[in-house]
């Protein structure tokens, strides 16, 4: 990728994160949005920009960026393009965590995120102690199938925990799986962000073992990895970025999925750039998806979840014929 | 760790988040003193809330159709700056702006509104929401009625939380009486067995939870269900065959499917044509009207006492 590339990445998230702080159920003009950001508009208009719409942004270039990055970490790892952050079980745990609480009335969302993460990491742990059980070594087949029974499991539990539960609650439960950034604060932003960026350095600083790994096991041994630790600890640290995410938005599908792959398209070949890539790309795009989820049918909100293959599949179908 | 103790430990985790309800002071940024605010009459409201009501609210956003009709009858209709999309009576209402859902509401469209005070519905989805008017600085005041026994309390609680109590015990008072007026006309007529589906695939019917089977006993009838504590379990068909109700109570739009679906000819009320519809825009909220639902609906399920 070159310099120009890159530019082009960046400009294109900026402008999302400018174009999602303009628009909403409120009609709010492009020079107010610049005066309430310098806290120079009237009260509600201040309110509305700096406490509903601007946290909403900042989770969603994290979340986006996040699960993009998980899902080109796990892409590499497992050798499979058509891995992601929630095939390996994290979204199944982690839906059993929220709708365990959700289905028995608690609406706190800082109760509902702490069950899906504890959920989530849940998960992973089993989903690594099955898969050393079955097989001892790192074996990527034996992993994704791990997950698919894992989350199998966690889906035969959700239907029971929802079957029986009041409806209200049933609706709760429903949202949350769908996705949604509506609940954002900045209280959430303040432990993603670092959760995040923590876990991504810890990513970055493997991106060697993880071009070696994608080459193969015979041939990242020869190079000098430590196959099966290195492996492991980037498949725990990637699903742990993914964790965070779903417990701060809920699930948001497509975007662990397709991101890496349009990444892929626009020339990031090595894992650092393809993570670097996946970060912008993903954040821009939950953003957008975001900004058409609320104002689409305005009040009411679509699921982000959905609205994210509802922008992102045209984009990778265009990204797709001109690679061909 | 054992996955049972890692389970209780996070129930325990969990249980004391919820427990720690926020008695966080939201009274209305009105400048008053502290000790005038202290003397104020203090609500306290369904998620542990407690609004103090130094002044009156003038600029009230009313997030769920039943708490409206409530804040109309309460004579304080004019103060409204926003309702939900489904609010419907009184219909004076339907002027008011609509600011969409009352669950999980649009917070920048509340916000936008400006008011001082938003009435929600008390349920765990509008969490958030509530956290987020309370960062943006807007008082808020949930509330559910869930049975006819609540009413008492949520009508003086909500005409206290707005600041203006001059009709609550009258309006109290009229519903109670109306309902009661219901229940004496059906003294001594017998009670006939009644099934009320509120949906039909999956059959959910009505329960024990619900003020609609208080409504049923009020017009003198027995709910075939009222043995279940959710306001609307699902039930098997079979068993509602089983318990053979003398009546199907239904809906005016769900009443031409029960009387012409085969499977519903199962029950001996379908066969028999006691099927029932009533009228969902008089029995549809537990509000104002919960005697003039109780009274049509002692009406419909014992036919002498029409014109009476």
């Amino acid at each position: 990728m070159n310099a120009m590339r890159w530019a082009v990445l960046l400009v294109v998230l900026l402008a999302a994160a400018t174009i999602a702080l303009g628009v909403g159920a409120v009609h709010i003009t492009p020079a107010d949005v610049v005066r309430a950001l310098a806290g120079r508009a009237d009260a509600t208009l201040s309110t509305i920009i700096r406490n509903v719409r601007l946290p909403r942004v900042v989770l969603g270039v994290g979340a986006g960026a996040a699960l993009s990055m998980s899902g080109a970490t796990l892409q590499g790892v497992l050798r499979n393009p058509l891995a992601e952050p929630y095939l390996l079980g994290v979204s199944g745990g982690a839906a059993v965590g929220a709708v365990v609480v959700t289905s028995a009335g608690v609406g706190a969302p800082a109760v509902i995120a702490l069950a899906a993460f504890v959920g989530a990491a849940g998960a992973i742990v089993l989903v690594l102690a099955i898969a050393r059980a079955a097989g001892g070594k790192f074996d990527p087949r034996v992993l994704l199938m791990a997950g698919v029974v894992v989350g199998a499991f966690a889906n035969a539990a959700i239907m029971i925990a929802l079957a029986n539960a009041p409806g209200n609650n049933v609706r709760g439960a429903l949202w949350w799986m769908m996705g949604s950034l509506g609940d954002a604060s900045w209280r959430d932003v303040t432990w993603l962000l670092p959760a995040v960026s923590v876990l991504a350095m810890l990513v970055f600083v493997r991106a060697r073992d993880i071009d070696a790994l994608a080459l193969g096991e015979e041939a990242a041994a020869g190079l000098g990895v430590d196959v099966d630790r290195s492996a492991r600890s980037i498949f725990l640290t990637a699903s742990l970025l993914a964790a965070a995410t779903v417990a701060a938005a809920g699930l948001i599908g497509f975007v662990g999925l397709v991101v890496p792959a349009l990444a892929r398209t626009m020339g990031a070949r090595r894992a650092r750039d393809l993570l670097a890539a996946s970060a912008l790309i993903g954040g821009a795009l939950l953003v957008l998806a975001d900004a058409v989820a609320r104002t689409l049918r305005a009040p009411a909100e679509l699921p982000v979840g959905a609205v994210t293959a509802l922008v992102g599949v045209p984009f990778f179908l265009v990204r797709l014929g001109r690679v061909r | 760790m054992s996955s049972f103790r890692i389970i209780s430990f996070v129930g325990a985790l969990v249980a004391s988040f919820a427990c720690t309800s926020r008695e966080r002071d939201v009274a209305r940024a009105d400048g008053a003193a502290g000790a005038a605010a202290a003397g104020a009459p203090l609500v306290v409201d369904a998620f542990g809330d407690s609004v103090r009501t130094t002044t009156p609210a003038t600029r009230i956003a009313s997030l769920n159709p039943a708490t409206t009709e409530l804040v109309f009858a309460l004579g304080a209709g004019d103060r409204l700056v926003g309702r939900t999309h489904w609010d419907s009576y009184p219909p004076e209402a339907l002027a008011v702006p609509d600011l969409g859902d009352g669950m999980r509401p649009n917070v920048e469209r509340i916000v936008a509104a400006r008011p001082d005070l938003v009435l929600l519905y008390a349920s765990a989805e509008n969490r958030a929401a509530r956290d987020a008017l309370h960062r943006a600085g807007i008082a808020t005041f949930t509330q559910r009625i869930d049975r006819i026994g609540d009413f008492a309390k949520a009508i003086v609680d909500l005409a206290r939380a707005i600041g203006d109590t001059t009709l609550a015990a009258a309006v109290r008072d009229s519903v109670l009486a109306s309902v009661a007026s219901a229940h004496s006309r059906v003294q001594g007529l017998p009670a006939p067995k009644v099934l009320w589906p509120l949906w039909e695939a999956p059959l959910m019917a009505v329960g024990k939870g619900s003020f609609l089977n208080d409504l049923l006993e009020a017009a003198g009838a027995r709910n075939i269900f009222a043995d279940l504590d959710a306001p609307s379990p699902n039930v098997t068909f079979e068993e509602a065959v089983r318990r053979d109700p003398d009546i199907v109570l239904i809906g005016a739009s769900g009443a031409g499917t029960i009387r012409t679906d085969p499977r519903w000819r199962a029950l001996r009320a379908v066969r028999e044509g006691h099927v029932v519809a009533y009228d969902t825009l008089i029995v549809s909220r537990p509000g104002v009207r919960l005697g003039e639902a109780a009274n049509h609906l002692a009406e419909l399920l014992h036919p002498g006492l029409r014109g009476k």
